[in-house]
């Protein structure tokens, strides 16, 4: 257990005190010293803007990715399933996941303005393409055994469903919603820097304008612990939901 | 029981054309216990997966209990060869098993009644908090006929379920699914490769010719109702009866330009 917390926090250390130690007595004023940007940290962010900033953000990014998350596993299953509404639905779906989620915000704000709510598409329109396309493969690989027994026993409905499709496709789907978490954090970034009046992208953007570095500096740390934090919990929830399947490769090793 | 009528299925893939079950014909009465042997590649699976209603057949019928097959049938349970594959692997072992009685709709009491009785037939009340994964292969296989035992079938089929596990597991497998079908009165159709087990097992054991496949021969086990691994299997009547399958397959998968 030690053993893995060192390795784990290894690394970054090292990269921290390099940092701390190659900027210590940096006179440049686009690149401060670590030691200001620690102090400009903590009178940053441990203030008032941890509600005005930071809460809405995630408030966001969680209303975002809980959509996307419920949409996309919907109507992967919906697809998965079918191999007619595949058929439809596959070349359009190709066509709109190859569009990146930042060139819809211009044409976001005219549909639905300026407001939480473009913000909040733009993140479930970045998020639901991995979690769909996951889920979609996840449910078309169902075992054919397992699916054959569930007939014969007629496992039907949403029996079927909940205990057979979608715990079947559940490593899919993980993998899906992992890879939507990231492109969420980004978005949730990039939909604030246009015509927004809070959030941690918004922040970011200002103390730039404002040429406030050292603000700047701790504002892209801040986002960057946040995406840690966020994997983390992410993987506890992975391993709840998963025990089985981490269960199951680790006996057939 | 159960009714095969001229039962034939072609496979059409990709121009190719096979004919796999050429016009089967066989019955099993209520509470029997028959054995289907016949070559490896002979169409075993598919004849299990046609009566099942699991595959829709070319032609002919398949009927259980005077009902024409469509799709699989109440009170028909299968065991799978791939017990690996067959077994929920998110479900604990007594989950596993109580599903299908959660699709019956049985109330819950009961369901528990069921499930805590086929695993102590099978010999697995201990282990009914485990996942599958946990378990060894002969030890998952239990967990899939206690599945069956507790659904409570009146015909169950089982296909080639002890191929994949060791010797001895498997001689003790099939002592135990004689139990089974004693303690049940399911009519139960087994099929499998292994020509000694299918003589050692069943009161019936039909020989299938190789593809296009055909019933070859009905042959009667007329072996003493009490079976033991040691001294069935020491029977000179056993042994003759093992030689004349035997015999029969062997012919026909010879070549004909080989016989003399």
């Amino acid at each position: 257990m030690t053993r893995r917390v060192v390795a784990l926090l290894a690394l970054p250390a090292a990269l921290f005190a390099v940092w701390w130690f190659a900027s210590a007595g940096s006179t440049d004023f686009y690149r401060p010293p670590l030691s200001r940007i620690l102090v400009a940290f903590k009178e940053t962010w441990f203030s008032r803007r941890l509600l005005d900033d930071v809460a809405p953000s995630l408030a966001r990014l969680a209303a975002g990715y809980a959509a996307a998350l419920l949409a996309g596993i919907a109507l992967g299953v919906a697809i998965g399933s079918s191999a007619r509404l595949r058929a439809y639905v596959e070349p359009v779906l190709e066509f709109l996941r190859a569009i990146p989620p930042p060139v819809l915000v211009p044409i976001v704000i005219l549909v639905a303005g300026i407001g939480d709510l473009m913000k909040v598409l733009v993140i479930v329109s970045g998020c639901l393409w991995p979690i769909l396309l996951n889920t979609v493969e996840g449910v078309r690989g169902v075992d054919e055994v397992l699916a054959d027994t569930a007939r014969t026993y007629r496992i039907r409905g949403v029996l079927r469903l909940r205990h057979l499709v979608l715990r079947a496709a559940s490593p899919q789907i993980v993998t899906g919603a992992r890879q939507a978490l990231s492109i969420g954090i980004i978005l949730m970034v990039i939909s604030e820097m246009f015509a927004a009046s809070s959030g941690l992208g918004f922040t970011v953007v200002q103390f730039q304008r404002g040429f406030e570095i050292p603000e700047m500096w701790s504002g892209v740390l801040l986002l960057g612990l946040v995406g840690v934090l966020l994997s983390l919990a992410f993987r506890l929830v992975d391993m709840r939901i998963l025990k089985w399947y981490h269960g199951e490769r680790d006996a057939r090793r | 029981m159960l009714d095969v009528d001229g039962l034939r299925k072609v496979y059409d893939t990709h121009g190719r054309h096979v004919e796999a079950l050429a016009g089967l014909t066989f019955q099993a009465a209520a509470g029997e216990f028959v054995c289907v042997v016949g070559p490896s590649g002979c169409g075993k699976t598919t004849l299990l997966r046609c009566i099942g209603g699991l595959l829709a057949p070319s032609g002919g019928t398949v009927r259980v209990d005077g009902t024409p097959v469509t799709g699989p049938p109440p009170d028909l349970a299968i065991v799978f060869q791939e017990y690996g594959r067959s077994l929920f692997p998110w479900l604990r072992v007594h989950e596993n098993v109580d599903l299908p009685l959660r699709s019956k709709g049985l109330p819950k009491p009961e369901r528990k009644r069921l499930v805590a009785e086929a695993l102590r037939a099978v010999g697995l009340s201990d282990a009914d908090g485990a996942y599958p994964w946990q378990l060894s292969g002969g030890m998952q296989q239990r967990v899939a006929i206690a599945r069956a035992v507790a659904y409570r079938p009146r015909v169950l089929l089982m296909d080639e379920p002890f191929a994949a596990v060791d010797a001895q597991t498997r001689a003790d497998l099939e002592d135990l699914i004689r139990e089974v079908w004693h303690h049940l009165g399911v009519t139960l159709l087994f099929v499998t490769h292994d020509i000694d087990e299918a003589v050692y097992l069943a009161q019936r054991v039909i020989v299938l010719s190789k593809a296009p496949t055909t019933v070859m021969e009905d042959l009667a086990i007329d072996l003493p109702e009490e079976r033991d691994q040691l001294t069935t299997r020491a029977d000179p009547r056993f042994t003759e009866l093992r030689t004349h399958v035997y015999a029969r397959i062997k012919r026909s998968t010879t070549p004909l330009e080989a016989s003399p």
